[in-house]
């Protein structure tokens, strides 16, 4: 798309009043989407992007512009609008631009271009009548398969010449059951950054009955209670509450923004001694992993919490040079229409000791929550909440009756301080995460864990 | 200094025959419709951090969107690339998409005498400000600056800013069809979102306030730095309670964003696939108190006016609930058809990325009896003023209508505000809640999320709050 030579050229010409750092993200993305709903493939949507985003950072401020283009008269026009924006004397020294490297290396085996669109479309059919046929209480069925190809080229003033090819396939399924007049949802997503492969490892039929089952699981759910109980929290994607709970509060850009409230606890005790927790865009083939992150920087494993002591936040360059901490693999952006920042990959609590069946027999009265809807922080302060999507009561140290509507309300650094139990069933969960109105792929997981107490929101009382 | 230059309005000129053009590309033997959809767009977003510009963002872009029918089937594709053989790749990929989509005799474009709504002329005027391009980059990032200035000058416990945007757009869509419509409008906007953080001796609390306008020049800074200050610093302090039932009075803000969930089950596509709980239920009375809601694609001051929708239907002021009762649901041509009447205009898409879908433009809710929110106070014994609500997106389900949300605010007891309150869930159901609503303010004002979403404070009966 760009070489060597001309990158120099547009960069050269970014930095040329003076400046920091310059950068030249260039991006192609080919995507597909397909869409069942109500007993029909609805729609088919393709699309094709192309595009330039040029940065430029001059002492503390970020310059930014993006072109839906990569001609070089263009890039090199925009390059003149943004060094505009500044006019210092720092001369800098010229630029060696050199191919960076990443052991992270995961061959794509069906490239999604290359995949037969009645193929994918039989996908979804079969999706529908797994649903359809494993309850006759399901009443709706949801699905959307989605694939990007995407290829990039990053060139920086610090020398980094980092090229990807990234593939990205996104299946989720959402049914509705009703019984008794009594509606309830199920839904459950696979999602990789591979190719089509991967639905020789899990097929489709799978995903559609497991989202089946949490619906029908939910049809005779009471209302959740209410007030402070202990929590056991299943494998995958309740490790959401990490992500909200903590995560959020390690991005670096948080922690400058003295926005966080785990700012100065490097070297702290900040979760109980059984907390071991990780961000790792190394994971082959996770929803969150890469190469390269955004910014050109190669994949990294990256301990956040080791036995309850806060080791690292999560940086891109902007908070690195700042902070003067090195770089994490942390920067990461929705497209080159966006200005990259601090964001989680794959993160997660690592692998306790215990039998999970032994966590929950633990709880003599109390709530097993399975799976999550999602959640939100407000990190200046570290108040969370989480949505359960599928729960339970348990009694005696048994899960009893399934519960509906119950939301979890809690402080982070509260509540890794009352992380009692971690089971070694760690399981991880894709999702979509949002924030400066750009959504990013990650990865959530955990084992099962139990919180000795935290607020349940329900409407039991 | 110079900033950005913005270098005339070139990206915006000749949407409608660059659609023309694109038309002429299509081999008219291969399709039965096609529908061309371009919107250009010039953005600017700014953020400032302790004094400083931290990150100024400039682009012009431009996108086509391209929905073909062939043997009732439909297909689309998108492109931002201009090169002609891109276009053609995008003809191409839209005509093999329809291949594999299902056959339904109610697919196609729509057809003038499926408007319910005829056009409104007046419409383009009102979203549209020729004042918006006088606010140049100098201006913007001082208004930035000196709002920042202003909020840390309020009180003493402010500790910071950790997040102070603004951010502006100049668009122009533009649809043409093989049925004959051709259609443009243009559009200016500028958003200004404050989130501000306060401490006091152990406690921090957080609190945001946002603005909007046509024209950059109204955004009045000393309004957007009260709010979200005052926000933030009633708050400090605040504890948990006991759970309860009580009454709760939700401040407009974060009574617009419930109806927000409200207006999604309403649009036909939803009542027609069996996904929302007002299937069946026209001319059942949903309110309990007189309560009208309005779905006004031409509202003059609303800011998902534009004088038609997203494949090119004109639109107009729907009565969605009147007195409490559910009138209509929101319709585009397709489920129009398929409910055999008129389509009220509420094609909607995100971008040129998507192809249409149904969703509300300016949907609120008023009511002919409405109360000063002091009076609204007076009648609240004990019970929770809301002003901040969290995990809506997760806690929500419109499906089943079950909702449980984080919420802070004030505990209100004999008409008085007693003490700050957080870390505490309401949970109820949506049907039960439009029940449930005893008394409506006359504060009416709008949140722009997935369209425009206004409403005035409410005052709801007996709701489950979850605290220690």
């Amino acid at each position: 798309m760009i070489d060597k030579k001309i990158a120099k050229k547009v960069l050269n010409e970014l930095l040329a009043s003076g400046g920091q750092f310059g950068e030249l993200f260039i991006q192609k993305r080919l995507s597909n989407s397909l869409r069942l709903d109500d007993n029909k493939i609805e729609n088919a949507l393709s699309g094709f992007e192309i595009g330039c985003g040029l940065r430029l950072i001059y002492e503390d401020s970020t310059y930014y512009a993006y072109l839906d283009s990569i001609e070089e008269s263009k890039l090199f026009e925009s390059a003149k609008i943004l060094r505009a924006a500044i006019n210092s004397s720092i001369i800098n020294k010229p630029i060696n631009l050199n191919d960076s490297y990443s052991s992270y290396d995961v061959k794509v085996l069906k490239i999604p271009n290359e995949v037969d669109p009645e193929d994918k479309k039989n996908i979804l059919i079969k999706v529908n009548e797994a649903a359809r046929n494993k309850s006759k209480y399901i009443y709706q069925v949801t699905a959307n398969l989605s694939d990007v190809q995407e290829e990039t080229i990053i060139a920086n003033t610090d020398g980094i010449f980092s090229k990807n090819h990234v593939v990205k396939v996104f299946l989720a399924v959402s049914v509705i059951a009703i019984k008794n007049k009594e509606i309830r949802t199920g839904y459950k997503s696979l999602a990789k950054t591979k190719g089509f492969e991967i639905f020789n490892e899990k097929k489709p039929e799978v995903v559609a009955a497991e989202a089946t089952q949490i619906a029908i699981n939910m049809l005779d759910a009471v209302n959740a209670p209410v007030g402070v109980l202990p929590v056991v929290i299943g494998p995958g994607f309740g490790g959401v509450i990490f992500h909200e709970a903590c995560g959020h509060g390690l991005e670096a850009d948080a922690i400058i923004k003295n926005a966080s409230v785990f700012k100065d606890k490097i070297g702290f005790k900040i979760a109980s001694d059984i907390v071991t927790a990780l961000d790792d865009s190394t994971l082959p083939g996770h929803w969150g992993s890469f190469k390269f992150d955004d910014e050109g920087t190669p994949s990294n494993k990256n301990v956040l919490i080791e036995d309850g002591v806060l080791r690292s936040y999560m940086l891109d360059i902007k908070s690195s040079k700042k902070l003067k901490s090195p770089l994490t693999g942390n920067g990461r952006r929705q497209s080159f229409r966006d200005i990259p920042i601090p964001r989680m990959t794959n993160t997660f609590i690592a692998n306790g000791s215990e039998e999970p069946e032994n966590i929950i027999n633990s709880v003599k009265k109390g709530i097993y929550a399975k799976e999550f809807s999602g959640g939100q922080v407000d990190p200046a302060t570290g108040d969370f909440v989480f949505g359960i999507s599928e729960g339970y009561l348990i009694e005696n140290g048994k899960l009893s009756n399934p519960i509906k509507g119950a939301t979890l309300i809690g402080n982070g650094p509260e509540i890794l301080n009352k992380i009692e139990a971690i089971g070694n069933d760690l399981d991880f969960s894709p999702g979509f995460c949002g924030k400066n109105g750009q959504s990013i792929t990650n990865e959530v997981g955990q084992p099962t864990i139990k919180i000795s107490s935290i607020t349940i929101g329900g409407t039991g009382l | 200094m110079v900033y950005f230059s913005r270098n005339s309005n070139n990206n915006h000129d000749n949407n409608i025959e660059l659609a023309r053009k694109i038309s002429l590309l299509i081999d008219k033997s291969k399709i039965d419709e096609y529908e061309i959809y371009i919107s250009s767009s010039t953005d600017n977003e700014l953020e400032v951090f302790e004094g400083k510009v931290e990150s100024l963002s400039y682009s012009d872009s431009k996108g086509i969107g391209i929905r073909i029918f062939k043997d009732k089937k439909i297909g689309y594709s998108y492109t931002t690339s201009l090169e002609e053989n891109k276009i053609k790749d995008c003809i191409e990929k839209a005509i093999l998409n329809s291949k594999i989509t299902y056959p339904e005799n109610i697919n196609g474009l729509p057809l003038e005498n499926e408007f319910r709504y005829s056009k409104d002329n007046e419409i383009q005027k009102y979203i549209y400000d020729e004042n918006f391009f006088k606010f140049d980059i100098e201006k913007k990032i001082k208004l930035a600056l000196d709002l920042e200035k202003v909020v840390k000058g309020i009180d003493k416990r402010i500790s910071g800013v950790d997040s102070l945007n603004y951010s502006d757009n100049y668009s122009e869509v533009a649809i043409i069809n093989s049925n004959g419509f051709e259609g443009n409008y243009k559009n200016t906007s500028c958003f200004l979102f404050l989130n501000v953080i306060s401490k006091d001796k152990n406690d921090t609390s957080t609190g945001f306030s946002f603005l909007y306008d046509r024209n950059p020049q109204k955004l009045n800074i000393e309004q957007i730095a009260q709010e979200a200050s005052n926000k933030s610093l009633v708050l400090l302090g605040a504890k948990k309670i006991k759970s309860t039932y009580a009454d709760i009075l939700i401040e407009n803000i974060v009574a617009a964003q419930f109806l927000g969930i409200i207006a999604s089950i309403l649009t036909a596509d939803s009542v027609q696939k069996g996904k929302s709980l007002f299937k069946d239920k026209i001319g059942e009375k949903i309110f309990s108190k007189n309560i009208d809601i309005f779905d006004n694609g031409v509202m003059k001051e609303g800011f998902s006016s534009k004088p038609f929708d997203a494949e090119g239907v004109n639109k107009g002021n729907t009565c969605v609930f009147k007195d409490g009762v559910l009138q209509t649901y929101l319709y585009d041509s397709y489920t129009a058809r398929k409910d055999k009447t008129l389509s009220t205009g509420n094609a909607v898409r995100a971008s040129y990325k998507s192809n249409p879908t149904v969703g509300v433009s300016n949907f609120y809710l008023t009511s002919s009896e409405n109360y000063n929110l002091e009076d609204i106070f007076k009648k609240i014994d004990n019970g929770f003023y809301v002003i901040d609500i969290i995990g809506l997106h997760s806690g929500a389900n419109p499906i089943t209508g079950d909702i449980s949300v984080g919420a802070k605010g004030l505990w209100i007891k004999k008409g008085n505000i007693e003490f700050p309150v957080k870390e505490i869930t309401i949970a109820t159901d949506i049907l039960s809640f439009c029940k449930k609503i005893e008394t409506i303010g006359n504060d009416l004002r709008f949140f722009p999320s997935a369209g425009f979403i206004g409403c005035p404070s409410l005052h709801v009966k007996d709701i489950a709050i979850s605290g220690i």
